[in-house]
């Protein structure tokens, strides 16, 4: 028997696996899925952020659009770390998209025109 | 070639700079820290004492009722915060009331003004929140509370003014005498020439004795003692120190309303081997509150905003050590500075330059005893405050919300002859961060502010200490 | 502009919330916000888990704010950024000082006043935490700040005190970032803290967790050298032997969030030692009429869903006080605490004015699975709801529609296990 939390969404339900593959404990059926995605290749949502040219928002923050694969966490951070934003973006911009071959785009979750927002 | 180097910017060596920026003489003030005022003077408790306590005929005794005096000048002149509290010295019972007895007859003998014994019923109206198992209590009118640091950064603020050269990050390592003179070397390597040192060096004083005495005839016991503040909010708790009876031990845990609002607990008393270990523990800050339960059971400890320790100078000998070094003409120990020490300290200046020295030199014409006076924004009139933030912007950009300190005062903090560039340093001028959030809210303003005027990298910006940046390591770089 | 009928104090969620819902056409509103921005704390959440309720979607921080910003700005509400308040009085109004570089210090009269100006962080000092108090020691917010806004590291070796959310946050986010977590420790014999992230922030990275553990020692001179930490015991005092010595140049700290209510001191406000802020109504209004206070400032929430529906409820009844004010004289009745709820917010239930359904915030004493959430007037349960799981960490509520109230009697709120 298996024991997992799901990080989905933050309820956090308490999944069991059993021999069998039978997965209980899921409140929804995103729980299920993410159930079947940790034992087979666990996938993580990324935010963090990188940086800018501009003296007021030095830091944009972003996000992957979807989850990308745990084991790349720090190869994702090392690419980001590499870029320099030069030019203005919106909310949702793409900032890079499929980000280390993963399929997945990242993209602002902030506009870097700040002032009086 | 300076005709007096002064070793040590405390309140001690503050004050005798001031003092000796009277004469025609040439003065450098060393410090081996990164701000001036970094250790005994501003951790003590802040009292101007009435001189009840030390015995008679000391040294302690005189300089601590002077120093009382020249206290209400030095607010004229240096703009200084004084908050004339009075004191009472609280007993429980009859074997308390004859030792309180005792005081009273060493305060009338140390020609303390107007005290008087007062009862229970007069305290109790004077201060509800006093235990009512208190039966007698002795009042000190002339006790007064002031902000120490700034007392000496005012002081030294004045020396330059008058001339005096100031040097921190001047860690003295060995003394040698050269001809009639000293030579005073730094650990960064600078050598120094002086006629005259004098050593104000506070826990370190008998270290700088022995770098070219053999024979010190004192011995700094570095003794800790731990505080408690409470947030400005906590300030109708209280309204004059309190006292309980002192022992051998010292004064005794006080309550000790401050003058920004706060109220100060403290202190403990313990002898440490590190005279520079001044950390907390949770013995000292349980002994506090045990020893308090008898002066109150209504201290509004919910306002705790921070506990803080300090090591005082006390020292083998008993009494203030003020005198001239018997093997070396020109080296003045000024040392065993502990309590009274704060409110002895314009005294002791006076007393070491005027007797001990006896100095020669002739009066500066244009000594000018006058410090600015500051403007702190949130004690301003409304008028003022109107017509002031319309002139300067930077006064209606409020930096610390707590203490309700502007952008214009911790420019100024900056800037100035005193100026400093730490978050600490900060704090000791402008107050921004000494509130209720600790610096939570502000901490970061103040840090791009200095790193703005002082046109230096934020990663360079030091909490206290040289080596002591904040910011460690900026990400996302290409190192 | 010298008068308004409403001044909403703090542009963060609950500001944004309630300036929203109290737009009307004959009221002038202006928001105050000391920043430069809109968005208030969630400008530092850059972290996902934000909107699950209010919009059926998890966002950032950044993101959810913007929902709002975006929202406001087709609204006629004015907003003054860069401006600190430093007093509130009432006299006939209400009349505030306020502070700003670009109009300098001015008093602004306002009719009504929300105050939503969230929470600060417990600190050291408060905590009184022995040992030296060298450079490396923050609160976990600080250090967020310092590297989500400005992009700098505060420390390389880190350690955690307390497992509430922010500390679990920041021990992913720094680790991340390059820098190395040696562990995070809760005085609790339980984290604060959501599961999900106890698994994405600290088991993703072999973080230990150090439960009934807390800091009993600081070393270090000028910077943070070493922490000692402690097992605790039931009455949270540490245990001799048990100490663990870490090598770090950091401590953050995650020990618990205050309601930032410093502006009540110029008003004869009464306050609630439980959540360290004003008593209210279910109206969200203090004993001081016109002044409400929702969010943070209100009571410390956990997810910021609630926040916004109480910053909309308190704009809804800061216009209906403007506007179409009840003139009933008021019949305050307190909520009585039954077994196992720490504290409910509103505080008091004004009986002559109860035209709309009540919700009750409020947190219990411990985990608790399988449980009835009741609601008990004149000894009959007028109310109730089963909950499969409850935890003090996170906020409850429990609604009653008008209709349920049987009398003007106190209510009393329970919540029993379900045996």
């Amino acid at each position: 028997m298996k024991e997992l939390t799901c990080i989905v969404c933050p309820v956090g339900c308490h999944l069991s696996v059993d021999e069998n593959q039978k997965i209980t404990g899921n409140k929804c059926p995103r729980g299920y899925q993410y159930a079947i995605s940790e034992l087979t290749h666990p996938k993580r949502m990324l935010t963090t952020t990188v940086r800018t040219i501009f003296n007021d928002v030095p830091r944009l923050s972003v996000k992957s659009k979807e989850p990308v694969p745990k084991e790349y966490l720090f190869d994702i951070m090392s690419e980001l770390n590499q870029l320099i934003v030069t030019k203005h973006v919106k909310i949702g911009d793409i900032i890079v998209s499929n980000i280390h071959q993963t399929g997945v785009d990242m993209v602002a979750t902030k506009s870097t025109d700040v002032n009086h927002q | 070639m300076f005709d007096y180097i002064i070793v040590g910017s405390g309140i001690i060596g503050s004050m005798i700079a001031r003092e000796l920026s009277r004469y025609d003489v040439s003065i450098m003030v060393f410090d081996k820290e990164n701000d001036f005022a970094s250790h005994q003077t501003t951790a003590n408790s802040a009292i101007i004492h009435s001189g009840h306590d030390p015995k008679e005929h000391t040294l302690k005794a005189r300089l601590c009722v002077e120093g009382n005096k020249l206290y209400e000048k030095l607010e004229q002149e240096l703009d200084i915060p004084l908050l004339r509290t009075g004191a009472y010295v609280v007993a429980h019972g009859e074997e308390e009331e004859k030792l309180l007895q005792i005081l009273y007859d060493r305060a009338q003998a140390n020609r303390v003004p107007n005290i008087q014994m007062i009862t229970p019923e007069e305290l109790r109206q004077e201060e509800p929140r006093l235990m009512s198992t208190i039966t007698k209590a002795l009042s000190l009118p002339s006790t007064k509370v002031t902000y120490p640091w700034e007392v000496a950064f005012a002081a030294l603020e004045n020396a330059v003014k008058n001339g005096a050269s100031i040097r921190r990050n001047s860690h003295v390592i060995t003394i040698e005498k050269d001809h009639n003179n000293f030579k005073m070397t730094l650990d960064d390597g600078t050598v120094w020439l002086t006629r005259h040192i004098i050593n104000a060096a506070g826990v370190m004083s008998d270290r700088i004795a022995s770098m070219i005495e053999d024979d010190v005839e004192f011995v700094i016991h570095p003794r800790r003692g731990e505080y408690l503040v409470l947030d400005h909010r906590a300030k109708d708790a209280f309204h004059h120190v309190i006292y309980p009876l002192p022992t051998a031990k010292g004064k005794g845990v006080l309550i000790v309303p401050q003058v920004h609002g706060n109220i100060l607990l403290g202190p403990t008393s313990e002898l440490v081997n590190d005279p520079e270990d001044a950390s907390t523990t949770m013995e000292g800050i349980r002994y506090i509150k045990e020893q308090l339960r008898m002066l109150s059971d209504a201290i509004p400890y919910e306002w705790t905003i921070r506990a803080f320790a300090g090591v005082r100078a006390t020292s083998s000998y008993d009494d203030f050590y003020i005198q001239e070094s018997k093997t070396y003409p020109g080296f003045y120990h000024v040392a065993g500075i502990d309590s009274p020490g704060l409110t002895a300290a314009p005294a002791i200046a006076k007393y070491l330059v005027e007797e001990v020295i006896n100095i020669r030199a002739s009066k500066k014409a244009s000594f000018d005893p006058y410090r600015q006076k500051r403007t702190l924004f949130h004690q301003l009139s409304e008028e003022d405050k109107y017509r002031l933030a319309k002139e300067n912007p930077l006064y209606g950009n409020i930096i610390c919300k707590c203490e309700r300190i502007t952008e214009q005062e911790i420019i100024d903090a900056i800037k100035g002859p005193l100026g400093n560039d730490t978050i600490k340093g900060i704090k000791k001028r402008a107050r921004a961060g000494s509130g209720l959030c600790q610096g939570g809210y502000c901490e970061h303003q103040v840090l791009n502010i200095i790193a703005r005027e002082t046109k230096k990298p934020k990663s360079s910006i030091n909490y206290d200490g040289q080596h002591t940046p904040i910011l460690v390591k900026e990400t996302k770089t290409h190192e | 502009m010298n008068n308004v009928d409403l001044a909403i104090i703090g542009g963060g969620a609950a500001g944004l919330a309630a300036a929203l819902s109290a737009v009307d056409d004959a009221l002038r509103i202006v928001l105050i916000e000391k920043d430069r921005q809109l968005g208030g704390i969630l400008n530092q959440c850059i972290h996902n888990g934000f909107g699950l309720h209010q919009f059926k979607e998890e966002l950032t921080g950044p993101e959810y704010a913007d929902r709002f910003i975006q929202s406001l700005s087709k609204q006629g509400v004015s907003i003054m950024f860069e401006t600190t308040v430093l007093d509130i009085q009432k006299k006939e109004d209400f009349e505030l000082m306020i502070s700003s570089p670009k109009h300098g210090y001015e008093h602004l009269h306002a009719r009504a006043v929300i105050l939503a100006s969230g929470c600060y962080e417990r600190t050291r000092g408060a905590a009184t935490i022995p040992g030296t108090r060298p450079k490396g020691i923050m609160p976990a917010g600080s250090a967020q700040r310092y590297l989500n806004m400005e992009g700098y590291l505060v420390g390389k070796r880190i350690f955690i005190l307390g497992s509430g959310d922010i500390g679990l946050i920041m021990a992913r986010r720094m680790t991340l970032e390059g820098a190395q977590v040696l562990g995070v420790a809760e005085i609790m014999p339980y984290s604060n803290g959501l599961t999900r992230n106890i698994v994405q922030c600290l088991h993703d990275f072999d973080i230990p967790l150090y439960l009934s553990h807390t800091v009993t020692h600081v070393k270090g001179k000028e910077v943070l050298e070493q922490i000692t930490i402690q097992e605790v015991d039931q009455s949270m005092n540490p245990i001799a032997g048990t100490e663990k010595v870490f090598d770090v140049d950091t401590l953050l700290l995650s020990i618990g969030l205050i309601p930032d209510v410093a502006l009540f001191d110029g008003l004869p406000m009464k306050k609630s030692p439980t959540t360290r802020s004003a008593y209210v109504d279910q109206h969200l209004m203090t004993n001081i009429d016109g002044l409400f206070v929702c969010g943070n400032a209100l009571h410390v929430h956990d997810l910021v869903d609630w926040v916004s529906d109480e910053g909309k409820k308190a704009g809804q009844w800061a216009k209906r006080y403007l506007l179409s004010p009840s003139h009933a004289e008021k019949d305050l009745k307190p909520i009585l605490l039954g077994h196992y709820v720490r504290y409910v917010v509103p505080h008091h239930i004004d009986m002559n004015d109860c035209t709309e359904p009540i919700t009750l915030s409020f947190r219990i004493t411990k985990k608790m699975t399988a449980a009835y959430i009741k609601v008990i007037q004149d000894d009959q349960v007028i109310a109730q709801r089963k909950s499969a799981y409850l935890a003090p960490a996170e906020m409850e509520s429990m609604i009653i529609q008008p209709h349920q109230l049987i009398s003007k009697n106190p209510i009393q709120l329970i919540v029993e296990d379900i045996v």
